[in-house]
């Protein structure tokens, strides 16, 4: 296996990054960490001819508290977010969503923006993100725009994002839910694509659901928001039958394929069973 | 035994730990040469078609290529590993047989290049009709993979030994089970390699081999050289569990590049590459019948199997006759009928892997004996202790076992694992199962027909004492050998460990040894080894019997002293000692070498499973099942050994776990899948799933004291038999979770599941039907098999 010939630039800042963008156009591809763009171009998915590393961009490593949200630079690792304190402290589902990604060296490569543009559904950010509803920054030389993460994925490997553009951060409001949690499985305890996950984040009021979100990795060609299984649960009393009923619903709103990691119906059955047990991990054990 | 040695049976650390655990050690693709090349092989991307044209000009003209070369440059002779059947050309001229099979090769300035220069060969092809299905390959109408191989049968095997159909008739119960076992690959850790280079007429190969010796016959008859023109010299190698046994197209085209360019060239293949390559375990249809009397004795057993041998030989036959040869080891019984097929099909090809030929059907026959203990309510442990093969006895063909300590094994077993509690208490969904395995210790015979000794070994003595250097033709691939192989040579001379060197594997320096296969080097080449210390040992007591004055019977040599055994007088240091001798009498050497005993009985392919000690072993392993998931939670494993005198006792258990992490791995984890042209669709590490060691569970690893009187200091082999028991053990304990079997391998996740659904909606209808009916519930608990992906089910068959 090989790279490509490719034409190298490593701009130093986000309007240097973007001006090299607009002018080259669908000729240039983004380099963050590597870790799905090289491996594309070596085994001969993909054959820009000029890369663009945003490797000198520092300012979009950070993970940062704001008022009113937390911000993530797009450029931040798995491992830093797996590592960041104040992550932990706030949101530890998505540390630990961060965790189950993958090998050591990958998580230390490995950004959460190319995570989120790389666009697959099987990737285990997004899940987790839009679970907490979170919202992105596309940077482009026109200017900038944000979108709900929810919104960007519209097929597999096909986002809204434009060429020209960067994603440059993530942003996760400050919010009233009082669990959520990422559980993905995987055909062994480490360096596993998930054959099926689940995210949630709930608001748990008294013995009810105030609200939730259930979204699914690997269970559509998109990351996929299942809004039967969360409407079923608004208002009901929390116990293991709803729960399940609510991964019923999950698991019928699923539409997974034949792969070489399982079955769709075996995968429809996962979801069912992920969706009950994070729905039931949140509700117990809060952010984690 | 009484141990009174001072090297072995020692946890010594091993020779080459600092080397490897610094980075220091060189592997054959760290290696660079002035002037050397890359060069890299072109392939087909058809499973099955015939070439109609090659244009290798527009490759030629890259800059930085420096050689092109395709059928019309190289040998013709076909080669292989199999005598028997050389079915292999270096590359393909009339059709290529499956996707990665050779077409071309390069030689170019850098890596990149070589890339570029194969893009631009271009091959015209006429696609032809691929046989996929090793099921189906003997069928009529089929694709003939190799127009010689009629009905594409590459091996066929009916062996009888007994009255088989007289005993089954005489049987109280007899019961048929059928399984299927999937390819898996070794994936070692460091990729083949090779730099072959040329001085005059002699050529030079570094390789990550695992026998350079068989190397360096193979490639001398394909370039009609004589044996002593080649060297093959085999730096730290990374792992090869059978899959680097035999010369690859990188030693063949990278000799012919070399010579063209008059340049050392560095061939190699990348992950996706080794996949293809392949030469793993053989995927196999397993049919097992046995007939027992009351008490769960086995008195006749049939195996007919069949086995899908991809498009060539490899060390296929071998394969396929130890996949029957060894099945009566662990179990007496007189009666036995093996029956097999190897087809060729149109899918890479497979060879010899860890355990070779023995596994898949030791997973079949550990499953079936546990299906036969539940039909007559015998506990797993007692119907496989009462019929656990005794010493010194012959299998009924004709294989002499000498120390057999099975028995032993299982007993200890039974107890470390807490067995009988556990078979009491455990809650559904927990499982405990338990499967017995045997390997050889070492071929009785050699891969090709000669009468060359199988190891030989010397040993320099350093002119002042201060070193000993053992020269050995015997292969370390990450199993320790070197480390092992010292530790005997300073016994057998009473010297110290820390003070051996070792040579090994170099064709030109290091004696004749056939390398690292078939379990076989602590003992032949340890046999070697052993004598060429005694014979430096002798020499050192006649001279210090000269220095002292006492005869030589009355000193011994032990931890680099020399002392008389029955006189109080000083002694004598090893190095002084040695130093005397090379000034009065020259250089201190010694010299040994093993063959092994005429071995086995007179039938067609009666050689294969020879060996002159067997290993055995029981395992037990406990499993959690995550009903809703299938998923399978591997909570414990224990492992006992009859493996003979233990060198050292730390690398043997680091064999023990390797093999079982390799076994786990093939049980549960494992399978090369291929799409309908024959490509493979995981021919990668993600989605290949070797286990991480995180996934590991904890392994008691123990060994029963044992001694075989035929090897040196009563040694045995572990490195392979230890992976036999392994896939009928996770078989046996999930269908003690469940109730239900999985009959094809990988008893993976999603199959666990399918089959607990099905049992699930069977008891759902029997409810049902049972209510109609008036009757009261009964809650069966069929057997069941699961079929392989997107085939229809093969439903067992008990009798």
């Amino acid at each position: 296996m090989y790279v490509p010939d490719f034409e190298y630039h490593a701009p130093n800042t986000v309007a240097e990054a973007c001006a090299i963008l607009a002018e080259l156009g669908d000729r240039a591809t983004v380099l963050a960490g590597g870790t799905d763009v090289l491996h594309k171009m070596k085994v001969g998915k993909l054959a820009p001819e000029h890369l663009v590393s945003l490797k000198n961009l520092d300012e979009l490593r950070e993970i940062r508290e704001e008022p009113g949200r937390v911000v993530i630079g797009a450029l931040a690792s798995h491992n830093q977010i797996y590592t960041s304190q104040l992550l932990q402290r706030r949101y530890l589902s998505l540390p630990m969503a961060a965790h189950t990604m993958a090998s050591n060296q990958i998580c230390n490569l490995g950004t959460v923006g190319g995570n989120i543009v790389n666009g697959v559904p099987s990737a285990d950010l997004p899940p987790i993100l839009i679970a907490l509803d979170a919202s992105i920054r596309l940077t482009s030389a026109k200017g900038e725009r944000t979108m709900p993460l929810e919104d960007f994925f519209w097929g597999s490997a096909q986002t809204r994002m434009e060429p020209g553009e960067i994603l440059t951060e993530i942003s996760i409001p400050d919010q009233q839910t009082t669990g959520s949690t990422y559980l993905k499985f995987g055909l062994r305890r480490s360096g596993a694509l998930a054959v099926a996950a689940a995210a949630v984040s709930v608001q748990v009021s008294g013995d009810t659901l105030h609200a939730v979100r259930i979204v699914l990795a690997s269970a559509a060609p998109t990351v996929l928001r299942v809004a039967d299984a969360e409407r079923s649960l608004i208002g009901r009393r929390i116990d293991d039958e709803l729960l399940a009923e609510a991964g019923q619903f999950a698991a019928q709103a699923s539409r997974p394929r034949d792969s070489i990691r399982g079955s769709a119906e075996y995968r429809k059955n996962l979801v069912g069973v992920l969706t009950k047990r994070a729905l039931k991990k949140a509700i117990d054990e809060g952010h984690a | 035994m009484s141990d009174n040695h001072s090297v072995i049976g020692r946890s010594v650390p091993r020779i080459d730990g600092p080397e490897k655990v610094t980075g220091a050690a060189k592997y054959t693709g760290d290696l660079k040469f002035p002037n050397m090349l890359y060069g890299k092989i072109l392939t087909s991307p058809h499973a099955h078609a015939r070439i109609l044209s090659i244009d290798t000009s527009e490759a030629e003209r890259l800059p930085g290529v420096k050689a092109v070369i395709t059928h019309k440059d190289v040998p013709t002779l076909k080669y292989g590993l199999s005598p028997a059947r050389w079915d292999e050309s270096i590359f393909c001229s009339d059709k290529v047989r499956f996707v990665g099979d050779k077409v071309a090769a390069v030689a170019c300035l850098d890596e990149d290049t070589c890339y570029k220069a194969l893009k631009l060969i271009k091959v015209e092809y006429e696609v032809l009709p691929a046989a996929l299905d090793f099921l189906h390959a003997m069928d009529e109408g089929q694709p003939q993979v190799h127009e010689e191989y009629a009905r594409n049968i590459n091996t066929e095997i009916h062996q009888e030994f007994g009255d088989v159909e007289k005993a089954l008739a005489e049987a109280h119960h007899v019961r048929t089970d059928t399984f299927v076992g999937q390819r898996t690959y070794q994936s070692p850790i460091e990729p083949h390699s090779a730099i072959s280079m040329w001085d005059a007429e002699k050529l030079t190969i570094y390789s990550s081999t695992q026998s350079p010796h068989y190397f360096q016959h193979y490639i001398a008859r394909e370039f009609d050289m004589p044996m002593g023109d080649v060297r093959i010299i085999k730096p730290y190698l990374g792992g090869g569990f059978g899959g680097k046994l035999e010369p690859t197209g990188l030693e063949f085209a990278g000799a012919v590049l070399a010579k063209l360019t008059g340049r050392p060239v560095r061939t190699f293949y990348d992950r996706a590459e080794m996949f293809a390559h392949n030469r793993g375990r053989h995927a196999q249809y397993m049919e097992i019948t046995t007939g027992v009397d009351k008490n769960g004795k086995i008195l006749a057993a049939k195996a007919n199997f069949l086995m899908d041998g991809g498009a060539y030989t490899s060390l296929g036959i071998a394969s396929a006759y130890y996949a029957g040869a060894l099945l009566p080891l662990t179990y007496e019984f007189d009666n036995y009928q093996f029956d097999m097929f190897r087809v060729y099909t149109n899918l890479p090809a497979c060879g010899a892997q860890r355990g070779h030929g023995a596994p898949q059907p030791k997973y079949a026959f550990e499953s079936h004996l546990d299906n036969v203990a539940a039909d007559l309510g015998i506990d797993p442990m007692d119907i496989r202790i009462i019929n656990a093969r005794r010493p010194n006895t012959v299998t009924p063909n004709d294989f002499r076992v000498n120390s057999c300590k099975i028995k032993e094994c299982l007993e200890r077993v039974r107890v470390m694992s807490d067995w009988d509690e556990k078979k009491k208490n455990l809650p559904l969904g927990r499982g405990i199962g338990v499967a017995t395995g045997s390997f050889v210790t070492g071929a009785g015979y050699p891969i090709y027909r000669t009468d060359l000794p199988h190891a030989a070994a010397f040993i320099k003595v350093c002119e002042d004492g201060t070193a000993a250097t053992l020269y050995t033709g015997s292969v370390d691939i990450g199993q320790g050998s070197d480390t092992v192989l010292c530790q005997m040579a300073a016994e057998a001379m009473g010297y110290r460990y820390e003070q051996m060197k070792i040579v090994a594997a170099d064709t030109e320096i290091t004696p004749l040894d056939f390398g690292a296969y078939a379990s076989r080097q602590t003992y032949m080449s340890g046999a070697a080894v052993k004598q060429a210390g005694e014979e430096v040992k002798r020499q050192i007591l006649e001279m210090a019997s000269v220095m002292l004055g006492l005869p030589a019977d009355d000193l011994e040599c032990d931890d680099g002293q020399i002392f008389s055994k029955s006189r109080n007088v000083k002694s004598l240091s090893f190095e002084e000692v040695a130093r005397k001798h090379f000034v009065l009498r020259g250089p201190l050497l010694g010299r040994g070498s093993y063959t092994p005993p005429k071995l086995g009985g007179s039938f067609k392919g009666a050689a294969v499973g020879t060996s002159p000690a067997y290993s055995f072993g029981a395992q037990v392993g406990e499993v959690a099942i995550d009903e809703e998931t299938g998923e399978i939670t591997v909570v414990g494993i224990w492992d006992v050994h009859d493996c003979g005198k233990v060198i050292n006792p730390r690398l043997l258990h680091g064999q023990v776990h390797g093999a079982l992490y390799m076994g786990m791995g093939e049980a549960v984890w494992e399978e090369v899948l291929f799409d309908d042209k024959g490509r493979i669709k995981n021919a990668e590490l993600a989605n290949y799933r070797l286990l991480t060691a995180v996934d590991m569970p904890p392994i008691t690893s123990e060994v029963v004291d044992s001694y075989e009187p035929s090897g040196p200091w009563g040694v045995k082999e572990v490195g392979e038999g230890a992976t036999n028991p392994t896939l009928g053990m996770f078989s046996n304990a999930i269908f003690d979770a469940m109730g239900v079997r999985v009959n094809s391998l990988p008893l993976s996740y999603e199959k666990v599941w399918r089959a607990l659904k099905e049992k699930r909606e069977r008891e759902e209808i029997a409810k049902r039907e049972d209510a109609q009916r008036g009757l009261a519930p009964q809650v069966p608990v069929p057997l069941e098999t699961v079929p392989l992906e997107s085939e229809e089910p093969v439903y067992a068959n008990p009798s």
